[in-house]
């Protein structure tokens, strides 16, 4: 442990940002997800997320173990143990808050600049609200039979979407991240690393700024995120074929019952004289 | 003035760290004699991946009624905690009940319903059955399961260590958060300017707390990774070996066969139902 150390991290202290990071944003997050959102009218004012925990610890530590470890603790302790998991949903919003929290990781230099890491912290949440914004609107439309037929439903979903996007940023970014973060680096910077062994992040130390490889990463990832939904669209037609199948051959559904019962039996007999050779 | 009294009484209430860490704990570690706790974890998460997929690419009613009556009966069977339902149900139906309010500002009539409605009837579905399959089972069976299947060795790491943690965690949180009370002086708040200010300084106690939380949060987790570093946990979490001797234990027995034949068959009669319907 030398005073020339990097703050690009060795391997166990990557796995300590991730566990710091992970438990308390998973904490954080089981928090907000207790406490109730109330609507003024059609603003609707809701601690929507503690962001500013793993913005702090990015800006701070290595960008992306921090980034991943929001994320994992989000999923972990907020869907999983309260019982929330959404599948494919959940992919979107892991994705989307390790990019949000990454670039905002690696924005800052130098955790001293103020204004540096103002304007990340609130840039990390842009990020993160409008990629989910989108995927949000596509996901709404892809859920819902006959999207374009109903009246008013399109223009409703845009603006619900767009509106609840706007109102967290406005919101819980300026209130919930820009703040918090602005009084908690400042403070914590210098000593909150040798906790963990490590040298603070200066100039000289911090990673390289953010080049085109970190925005083509981004990219494929939210890419990635998107794939997940297109998959969904392919679904419907493989669906489609399904709902023909189930239309056209009554008998075939009775025959997959027909197997479903002797399936069953089986086991059953199977159970009794299992419990027949144990007795 | 009713909603702001609203507003700072329910935050006050929920903050009862206490309350939330009994339903937590309860919730993963309460119900281990269910018929769910019980089972493999593995048929369980294939169960989940039909009732978590499915669901949101059919649109016969039939058939998602009889989705959701089966999954409503497995979370019943799971004996899933209170509180957890309550999320579910101000989730499920706040969410859709909004749209379907704002779909009417546009102008949109009551056609609009039966669309919301099945909607609301896949996304109940779908997070029943995952209320059913992370909640209904052990955190570590859970972990297992996951790993099973190759899930990375950090997510059933994070899993195990979060239900261990979290108590812990709540505590000290709790702990901190009194110190800040003890020492502070909260604005008087019988009017309508002070209940405003009691409850930006409620949140602002909030957050200084995190300060310290963090602090120790960081030599908590160092101490933890270098325990971790001392058994090797970087080069077992990688290590086939190791692996195969610590999912040895898991059995697929004839109790978790007959769960999914009758899943199964359910199934098969809502497919039945919905060619005849």
């Amino acid at each position: 442990m030398t005073a020339t150390q990097k703050t690009s991290a060795n391997q166990s202290q990557k796995l300590m940002v991730f566990v710091l990071t992970m438990a308390l944003y998973g904490l954080a997050t089981l928090f907000t997800e207790l406490i109730p959102s109330f609507q003024v009218g059609i603003v609707e004012f809701s601690v929507e997320y503690f962001l500013f925990i793993p913005l702090t610890l990015a800006m701070l530590f290595d960008p992306m173990s921090a980034a991943l470890g929001a994320a994992t603790g989000e999923l972990v302790f907020s869907e999983i143990m309260l019982g929330q998991f959404g599948g494919l949903g959940e992919l979107e919003k892991f994705i989307t808050v390790t990019i949000g929290v990454y670039i905002a990781g690696r924005l800052v230099r130098n955790p001293k600049n103020r204004a540096l890491v103002g304007a990340a912290a609130i840039g990390g949440v842009v990020i993160q609200q409008l990629l989910g914004c989108i995927v949000d609107i596509c996901k709404v439309q892809f859920g819902v039979e006959d999207f374009e037929a109903v009246a008013g439903l399109p223009e409703s979903v845009f603006a619900t979407e767009g509106f609840a996007c706007l109102n967290d940023i406005l919101f819980s970014g300026i209130l919930f991240c820009l703040l918090p973060t602005l009084y908690l680096v400042p403070k914590l910077h210098g000593k909150i690393e040798p906790l963990l062994g490590m040298a603070p992040r200066t100039e000289t130390t911090a990673l390289e700024p953010i080049g085109g490889k970190v925005i083509a990463g981004c990219a494929v990832a939210f890419a990635a995120a998107l794939v997940c939904e297109l998959l969904a669209t392919s679904g419907f037609s493989l669906i489609d074929w399904e709902a023909d199948w189930a239309g056209s051959g009554t008998a075939i559904a009775a025959g997959i019952v027909v197997a479903a019962v002797v399936a069953v039996a089986i086991l059953l007999v199977m159970r009794r004289s299992a419990g027949k050779k144990g007795a | 003035m009713k909603t702001i009294e609203k507003l700072s009484e329910s935050i006050l209430d929920k903050l009862s760290i206490d309350f939330l860490r009994s339903q937590v704990l309860k919730n993963a570690y309460g119900n281990s004699d269910t018929l769910i706790a019980a089972m493999d974890p593995r048929p369980l998460l294939v169960w989940y991946l039909f009732f978590g997929l499915v669901p949101w690419f059919v649109h016969d009613v039939v058939f998602l009624v009889g989705c959701f009556m089966l999954v409503a009966f497995t979370t019943w069977m799971a004996h899933v905690a209170g509180l957890v339902l309550f999320l579910f149900a101000v989730g499920v139906f706040s969410q859709t009940g909004y749209l379907f309010l704002v779909t009417l500002l546009f102008g949109g009539d009551a056609s609009a319903i039966l669309p919301l409605l099945v909607l609301t009837l896949k996304v109940a579905t779908v997070s029943l059955a995952s209320i059913t399959i992370f909640s209904g089972l052990d955190p570590d069976k859970l972990a297992n399961g996951l790993m099973w299947f190759g899930c990375p060795e950090r997510l059933s790491f994070s899993i195990s260590y979060a239900y261990r943690m979290l108590p812990l965690l709540m505590e000290e949180f709790q702990n901190v958060l009194l110190s800040y009370r003890l020492r502070g002086n909260p604005p008087a708040h019988d009017t309508l300017p002070g209940k405003l200010r009691y409850l930006v300084y409620q949140v602002r106690i909030i957050i200084q707390s995190f300060y310290p939380l963090m602090l120790n949060t960081a030599k908590r987790s160092r101490t933890t990774v270098e325990v971790l570093e001392l058994k090797g946990y970087r080069y077992a979490a990688v290590d086939r070996q190791v692996k195969k001797i610590k999912l040895s234990h898991m059995k697929v027995s004839n109790n978790d066969l007959l769960f999914l034949a009758l899943s199964f068959l359910w199934v098969a009669l809502t497919l039945l139902a919905a060619t005849l319907i």
